[in-house]
């Protein structure tokens, strides 16, 4: 296998010519074996018919010294047919078998070999002796007169030099062929080096050529097949060449824009950094991300939504100088790259440049566009030195820009990577914290303003960290959110809202309703059938349940989220706007959203009823939800003024401390349990001033 | 080319010559008439006629420069050619076998004798292979014996046979069978051919036989009286003069160098005299083995 391993690794002539040569020499050896054995039947043929010659003319001439027992006579005829070439014995032996004439050629290689210690005269053991030898043509003739036998002649011809002729003409043969097939072996492989081997080489080379990306066309010579695979070749790297072309645009370059992609960034970034490490200067990194730029592509759609993009590439090329680079890094995320700072300060104003030239409003096809992006800052060397960290921190910077103001611009600290870290290990925590039951269902009563009547109550998540303590929902939902968590954990606080209203109800108390805070991600999941999972399963009447509902679910695709509140309606349970007044608080909603309540944010209720804006705003909002006949309920009522004041103004419902804190399923059946033994009356002790507590 | 007034003078000069020639033929005496008639020398075919005719051409110029007379060299092709001639007395001086003698003893008279080997005789022998069991002539009933030459070779059938007839065989009780020589017997018994060789007593020691065969294999059986070798004979009618020149030139040769060279091509040794009398032995033997003649 080694030895066939080893041919296969050969090249092409060597493999030619061992091929070549293998044939060659089969063919010739095979030609010459041929005409060696042939010429060996013709001699050996030759050599019996001249001892039949021999053999006739002894029967012939001797029955006449036979007859007159002329011994010496006969001795002259086999001396004389001894001593012949080859022969080398003759014998003329009586009817019974004794010889009567005799005659060994003692210098004959055959009797040397065979016969040595023999005699001549003792010819029967001769003749014995050499019986069985190969290399002896034994021939016998009678010897007559008038048909009456007097003897036999027996000779005995040796092919011995016959075949050291042949032998010798094996090897002359041999010499002459192994010189022809090395000759002509030489010679083929001469004119296949020539027209093959070396327009195939230049074809490898080219091939390699190809490889690193230079496409040098290969000269064609002839028009034989190395010809067409030469042209062919050429054709084939002219398209691997385009092709490539092709390939490295797509590779490094966004087709939208036409900017260098995140690729090229990364190269390009790379390669800033080996130039910077050599003339010891820095650069910056700076993570550009549009603001709500999901906006503009939901409500203007994507074609202008990409116009947009195009746009701000080529405003954002505008602002820079030949040698800086903008990427597109995807979605609408950009990347500048700006050699050679001096200063923070420098790139201070270059960001200041590129938060301009973004936020400047543009037409797009009959719209005016605005829009504003968050910058985050990462300079080299100072915030990393590779590739991987100056990006990440300058997308941390980057987050922490939009977090902290949007349409700001951010330099990156060692800080930002702190926080990130807590982050991350929050969110590896908040991964095990239902499995380990950390978390826990607080709820917090809600009561007519009216008359002192219990309503219901708003379930408040809790998660009680062994390490950290009671972590704040305001903390740890955000993070939720947006890694996903929230489906897992609202799916789970769903369930148990379920399961304490059914533990509630089968225990002969009336809790009311509970009131659920529903994220605008569990919109996604199909939130309406898990719920009639749950309240099929638990026996849960849908007047039981509300979910509150802030404005940012809305903003999310409206058919969706349209489709999923009117089954939310369908199945019977109450919708409330939550934290209203605090973002768009866009009435457009109020009217394509039905909705039973609106619950007014705990910042305007905590000016009630000193702060004239509060006073304003909270009047205009029970006004309007007269209007539309939604019910308010008013959160984080923690005095009897403010009560007092929402009251008189109309509103609905009231939840804060005043009332009651959130308290534990336990505290809460307690609660229910005191309220149903003293009827709802009982429960004006709120009228009484409480001290304000912080937080919910 | 020749004219033909050329040719037609030469001829004329050719009858002139045998003219003149007849003329001197006639005027001389008878003495020199005889002298000039050659004597014919007869060899029997012991050798084939052109060996006979090279081993015996220097002995016949030897005896024409001896005798001054021209002496004709004739060969026959075979023994019946031969003996036809002794019969028709054509021979003058022939060299024949003591057989060949006996039988024209009255036409011709024997004057010497051949040497080979250096021996004035030669004996005959009967020989038989060692492991052959034979041990005694007497043996030889029923048996095969290969006789050297036909039945009138003296040394190689009749002195063997007589030796034979000696032992109490007769003609019948054995197979009788001729090779061609004396030594072709020998071989015949060793190659098994025949159970006894006659044969003489020299030919063991010959180099044909040492190389043609293991001598030590054959043993002689018996052997015969001394016979004097191959007789020189003239005719009786031949002048007494002209004999006793004829045999003192042959009984000379062995003493000259020029002799010797002669003697050594004719593969002799010497010639030596003899007579008739030196022959009586071969004569009783022919006899008991022949018969009358």
């Amino acid at each position: 296998m080694g030895g066939w391993a080893d041919v296969m690794r050969l090249g092409l002539g060597a493999k030619f010519t061992v091929t070549v040569l293998v044939i060659l020499a089969c063919t010739m050896a095979a030609n010459t074996l041929y005409f060696v054995r042939a010429s060996a039947r013709f001699h050996e043929h030759q050599l019996v018919e001249r001892g039949r010659a021999l053999g006739r003319l002894i029967s012939l001439i001797s029955p006449e010294a036979i007859l007159g027992f002329d011994f010496l006579l006969l001795n002259d005829y086999t001396r004389e047919v001894s001593s012949q070439p080859d022969v080398v014995y003759g014998v003329i032996v009586s009817p019974e078998g004794v010889p009567i004439s005799s005659y060994v050629n003692s210098n004959d290689p055959v009797i040397k070999k065979h016969a040595k210690s023999a005699s001549s005269k003792e010819v029967l053991k001769l003749l014995k002796t050499l019986d069985g030898v190969q290399e002896l043509i034994k021939l016998e003739f009678p010897i007559t007169h008038n048909d009456v036998v007097l003897g036999r002649f027996l000779v005995g011809i040796s092919n011995e030099s016959l075949q050291r002729e042949l032998r010798k003409q094996v090897l002359v043969q041999m010499g002459v062929v192994s010189a022809i097939v090395l000759f002509l072996s030489a010679a083929i492989h001469a004119v296949f080096r020539f027209n093959v081997l070396f327009p195939i080489r230049k074809l490898i080379s080219a091939s390699r050529e190809v490889g690193r990306g230079r496409y040098n066309p290969v000269q064609v010579k002839s028009d034989d097949e190395l010809g067409v695979l030469t042209r062919a070749f050429n054709a084939m790297a002219e398209e691997v060449k385009e092709e490539q072309a092709k390939l490295h645009r797509q590779a490094n370059f966004d087709a939208l824009t036409g900017l260098p992609n995140r690729m090229m960034a990364f190269d390009r970034i790379n390669l800033e950094i080996h130039r910077a490490r050599r003339s010891e200067q820095r650069f910056a990194v700076l993570f550009i991300d549009l603001d709500n730029f999901k906006t503009v592509n939901d409500t203007l759609g994507h074609a202008l939504g990409d116009e947009l993009l195009v746009a701000i590439g080529t405003r954002l090329q505008g602002c820079l100088r030949d040698a800086d680079t903008v990427a597109r890094l995807g979605g609408d995320e950009f990347l500048i790259l700006v050699p050679d700072v001096v200063n923070e300060v420098e790139v201070e104003k270059i960001a200041e440049r590129l938060l301009q030239a973004v936020s400047e409003a543009r037409e797009l096809q009959g719209h005016k566009v605005m829009i504003q992006c968050s910058i985050g800052i990462a300079l080299y060397p100072d915030n990393g030195d590779t590739v991987e960290s100056l990006m990440s921190n300058a997308d941390n910077a980057m987050y922490q820009a939009k977090a902290t103001q949007e349409g700001s611009a951010i330099f990156f600290t060692e800080e930002m990577n702190t926080r990130l870290r807590v982050r991350m290990q929050m969110e590896q925590d908040l991964n095990t914290a239902i499995e380990l039951g950390q978390l826990a269902l607080h709820f917090q009563p809600i009561v007519d303003t009216a008359g002192p009547r219990h309503r219901g109550a708003e379930a408040l998540l809790r998660w009680y960290h062994p390490d950290k303590g009671l972590i704040s929902p305001a903390d740890f939902i955000p993070l939720a959110e947006a890694t996903g968590q929230i489906v897992r954990i609202g799916d789970w606080v769903l369930e148990q809202a379920c399961r304490c209203w059914s533990a509630w109800h089968h225990a002969g108390l009336n809790p009311g309703f509970v009131a659920i805070n529903v994220s605008r991600i569990q919109f996604r999941k199909r939130f309406s059938k898990r719920l009639a999972e749950l309240m099929s399963a638990y026996g849960i009447p849908p007047q039981a349940l509300e979910f509150e509902i802030t404005e940012s679910v809305l903003l999310d695709d409206h058919h969706q989220v349209a489709e999923e509140l009117n089954s939310l309606r369908a199945a019977g349970v109450k919708l409330s706007l939550d934290d209203f007044g605090t973002g768009y608080s866009s009435l457009s909603y109020l009217k394509r959203f039905r909705f039973d309540v609106l619950k007014i944010d705990r910042s305007f209720v905590a000016g009630l009823p000193a702060n004239p804006d509060d006073v304003s705003l909270v009047k205009a909002i029970l006004a309007m939800a007269s209007g539309l006949d939604l019910h308010v309920l008013a959160e984080g009522v923690e005095t009897p003024e403010q009560l007092g004041f929402l009251t008189a103004q109309g509103c609905d419902f009231a939840q804060g401390y005043l009332i009651a804190k959130p308290m534990s399923e336990d505290a809460y059946r307690g609660y229910l349990k005191d309220r149903q033994t003293k009827g709802d009356a009982g429960n004006l002790s709120f009228i009484h001033p409480v001290r304000a507590n912080t937080g919910r | 080319m020749r004219t033909k007034s050329t040719r037609d003078h030469i001829g004329r000069r050719k009858n002139i010559a045998r003219l003149l020639g007849l003329i001197v033929a006639t005027a001389l005496p008878p003495v020199v008439q005889a002298a000039d008639k050659p004597l014919v020398l007869g060899v029997f075919p012991r050798y084939n006629a052109t060996e006979t005719t090279t081993r015996y051409t220097p002995l016949s110029e030897y005896l024409q420069d001896r005798l001054h007379r021209k002496v004709v060299l004739v060969t026959s092709k075979d023994f019946q050619s031969f003996w036809r001639g002794i019969e028709e007395h054509h021979y003058d001086i022939v060299q024949y076998n003591q057989y060949h003698y006996i039988r024209s003893a009255k036409t011709y008279q024997v004057i010497a004798h051949n040497k080979e080997f250096g021996r004035n005789t030669m004996a005959g022998v009967l020989y038989v292979r060692k492991d052959s069991g034979i041990t005694s002539v007497a043996q030889l009933r029923g048996r095969t014996v290969l006789f050297g030459g036909g039945e009138d070779a003296m040394i190689g059938y009749i002195a063997p046979v007589y030796m034979m007839l000696q032992a109490g065989l007769k003609k019948d009780d054995f197979v009788s069978q001729f090779a061609v020589t004396p030594i072709n017997s020998v071989i015949g018994v060793y190659r098994k051919q025949a159970d006894a060789a006659g044969s003489a007593d020299n030919a063991m020691g010959q180099p044909v036989i040492k190389n043609a065969i293991n001598t030590d294999e054959l043993t002689a059986l018996a052997v015969s009286e001394q016979l004097l070798q191959l007789p020189w004979a003239v005719k009786r009618t031949m002048p007494a003069k002209l004999r006793e020149a004829i045999r003192s030139s042959l009984v000379d040769l062995e003493n000259s160098e020029a002799g010797r060279n002669v003697l050594k091509t004719a593969l002799l040794t010497g010639i030596g005299k003899a007579d008739d009398k030196d022959y009586d032995a071969h004569r009783k033997m022919v006899r008991a083995v022949m018969g009358t003649f």
